[in-house]
C-alpha cells in the first residue's frame, strides 16, 4: 500500500488531533493518485476538502508530489503509483 | 448598545469588549495567522459564523455557539461539476469553485434556519437548515446578464452585500463587484436589475449598462428599507425605491471614491463613508485620512478627522470596515494599515484603539 503524507500544515486542520502533532501519515491502497487519495478521503472526510475543490482538482496552490516528483496533472490525477510509492500532500509556497 | 465588535483581519478574528483604559479592550485572538475575511452573529439564535480564506486550503466556515470561545468547521456553499465562472471581460471560462465568502446574512425571523451566502465567483446561496446545506440560486446564476459580470479586485465576480428588508423577509437586495445591484420581491425566485449607476471607465455606450456596475458596497436603512446608498467605483449612489432606481451623489467630499459605507439604522439620509483618491490612486486624498458623513440625503457631507491620525495617514478602510450600531451613534472602522477607531457621537470625534491591528477586512458591532 502507498503511503500518504499531510504535512503539518495541513494536517493540523483535521478535527481531533493535536495541534503540535506534526505530520499525518496513512497506507492506502490505489494504483493511481486519484485511487489513493479517494480511498483516504473515505476515511478522512473532512481532508477532501482542503486538498481538492469542489470541482476534484487539486488546489491551485496545493502540492502533490509522487515519490519526489510533483504530478502535473492536477485535475485528472491518473500518476501511476505503486505500493511502495510516498505520496506527499503539502502546501504550495506561492500561496503563502 | 452593543458590548463588542468583531474585528476580521488578515491574521485572525479579535473581539474586542468594553472595558480598558480607551473604554474598550481585546480579547485573545481567534485563528490567530488565519486570513479571516467575514465574521456574523445570527441575531436570532447568537451564533457566530467565521469565514476563513486559508489561501492554501480554500475557504472554510466556523460556527461558535458560545459566543467565540469554541469554533468548530461547518460546511460551506459549492458549486456543481458544469458550473463555470464566466465574465465579460474577456476571460476564458474555468470551472466554478468558491473562491471568497464575501457575505452572510440571517433571513428574516419567519425564516428559522434561513441563511443567505454571497461568494467569489458570484454565486448567492441559500441555506434553510441554518448553514447545514447549500443551495446555489439558480435564478441568478442562470440568469444571462451574468456572463457580462467581471472581477472588481480579484480576477472573478463576487457578492458582498445581501439585505433583507426587516419588514418583509422575501425582499432581497444583492450588489456584485462588478455586476451591479440586483432586487427580488419573492424570495429570490426572480430578479431585477437596479439602474441609474454610472461606470465611468466604461466604453461610452457600456457606461449605465446595469449588468457591470462595480457598487463597492450597498446598504440599507433598516427602519426605511426603501432608502438603500451604494458606494460606487465611480461614486456614491443613493436609491429611495428599494433600489430600482439610484441616483449620483454629486456633492460628495473630500472625493467620490471609496469602498465603505454605512448608513443610520432610523435616518435613511444619515450615512457615512471613507474616501480615497480615485479608483487609480486608492489612499486618502492629500494623505488626509477622513470619514464623510451626510445628514440630509447626500446634499452636502461633513469631513470628519478629530481623533483620526494627522496627515500624512495612508489608511484604506475595506467594504465591510466600517460599521455603524443599531443606536445610529456609534461608529467602528478598521483599516488596511490595522488602525482600528471608536465614534460615539455618530462620528464627531473618534478614539483610536489599536494602530497595529493586521490588516482589517471587517468590523461589526455584535
Amino acid at each position: 500500500m502507498a503511503t500518504v503524507t499531510a504535512a503539518p500544515a495541513l494536517s493540523r486542520w483535521i478535527n481531533d488531533r493535536p495541534a503540535q502533532a506534526g505530520p499525518a501519515t496513512w497506507t492506502v491502497e490505489g494504483q493511481t493518485v486519484r485511487e489513493v487519495l479517494d480511498r483516504l478521503f473515505e476515511q478522512q472526510q473532512q481532508l477532501r476538502g482542503y486538498v481538492l475543490d469542489e470541482q476534484g482538482q487539486v488546489r491551485h496552490h496545493v502540492a502533490v508530489f509522487v515519490d519526489g516528483i510533483a504530478i502535473d496533472d492536477k485535475r485528472s490525477l491518473a500518476t501511476p503509483v505503486t505500493p511502495q510509492s510516498e505520496i506527499y500532500l503539502f502546501q504550495a509556497l506561492s500561496g503563502g | 448598545m452593543a458590548d463588542r465588535m468583531l474585528v476580521s483581519t488578515r491574521k485572525g478574528l479579535f473581539t474586542i469588549t468594553r472595558g480598558g483604559s480607551n473604554g474598550w479592550k481585546s480579547d485573545a485572538p481567534a485563528f490567530l495567522g488565519e486570513n479571516v475575511t467575514l465574521t456574523f452573529r445570527d441575531p436570532r439564535s447568537g451564533r457566530m459564523h467565521a469565514a476563513l480564506n486559508l489561501g492554501h486550503f480554500g475557504v472554510k466556515r466556523h460556527i461558535s455557539d458560545d459566543d467565540g470561545d469554541n469554533w468548530s468547521e461547518a460546511s460551506v456553499p459549492t458549486y456543481e461539476e458544469h458550473d463555470q465562472i464566466i465574465t465579460g471581460d474577456g476571460k476564458e471560462p474555468e470551472p466554478a469553485a468558491l473562491k471568497l465568502l464575501w457575505a452572510l446574512e440571517a433571513g428574516g425571523d419567519d425564516q428559522p434556519g434561513r441563511l443567505w451566502a454571497g461568494t467569489g465567483p458570484g454565486g448567492l446561496f441559500r441555506s434553510d437548515d441554518d448553514g447545514e446545506t447549500w443551495t446555489l440560486v439558480r435564478s441568478m446564476w442562470d440568469r444571462d446578464e451574468r456572463k457580462n459580470w467581471f472581477g472588481g479586485g480579484y480576477d472573478w465576480p463576487a457578492i458582498h452585500s445581501i439585505c433583507i428588508d426587516p419588514g418583509n423577509s422575501r425582499s432581497i437586495r444583492v450588489a456584485v463587484s462588478c455586476g451591479g445591484a440586483w432586487i427580488s420581491n419573492d424570495d429570490g425566485e426572480s430578479w431585477e436589475l437596479g439602474t441609474g449607476m454610472k461606470a465611468d471607465f466604461m466604453p461610452p455606450d457600456r457606461t449605465e449598462d446595469p449588468t457591470i456596475q462595480d457598487p463597492h458596497r450597498m446598504v440599507q436603512c433598516p427602519s426605511a428599507p426603501r432608502h438603500l446608498w451604494v458606494q460606487h467605483h465611480c461614486g456614491i449612489f443613493r436609491s429611495t425605491d428599494g433600489g430600482r432606481s439610484w441616483s449620483d451623489v454629486p456633492a460628495a467630499k473630500p472625493s467620490g471614491f471609496g469602498f465603505a459605507v454605512a448608513v443610520h439604522p432610523t435616518r435613511p439620509e444619515t450615512a457615512w463613508f471613507v474616501p480615497a483618491v480615485k479608483d487609480a490612486c486608492r489612499v486618502p486624498v492629500d494623505g488626509r485620512f477622513v470619514v464623510s458623513r451626510t445628514r440630509d440625503g447626500g446634499e452636502s457631507f461633513d469631513v470628519l478627522s478629530d481623533g483620526l491620525p494627522p496627515a500624512p495617514a495612508w489608511d484604506l478602510v475595506y467594504r465591510h470596515g466600517l460599521a455603524v450600531d443599531e443606536t445610529g451613534e456609534e461608529l467602528a472602522m478598521g483599516s488596511t494599515t490595522g488602525g482600528l477607531w471608536f465614534s460615539d457621537d455618530q462620528g464627531d470625534r473618534w478614539t483610536c484603539l489599536s494602530q497595529h491591528l493586521p490588516p482589517v477586512n471587517a468590523v461589526c458591532f455584535v
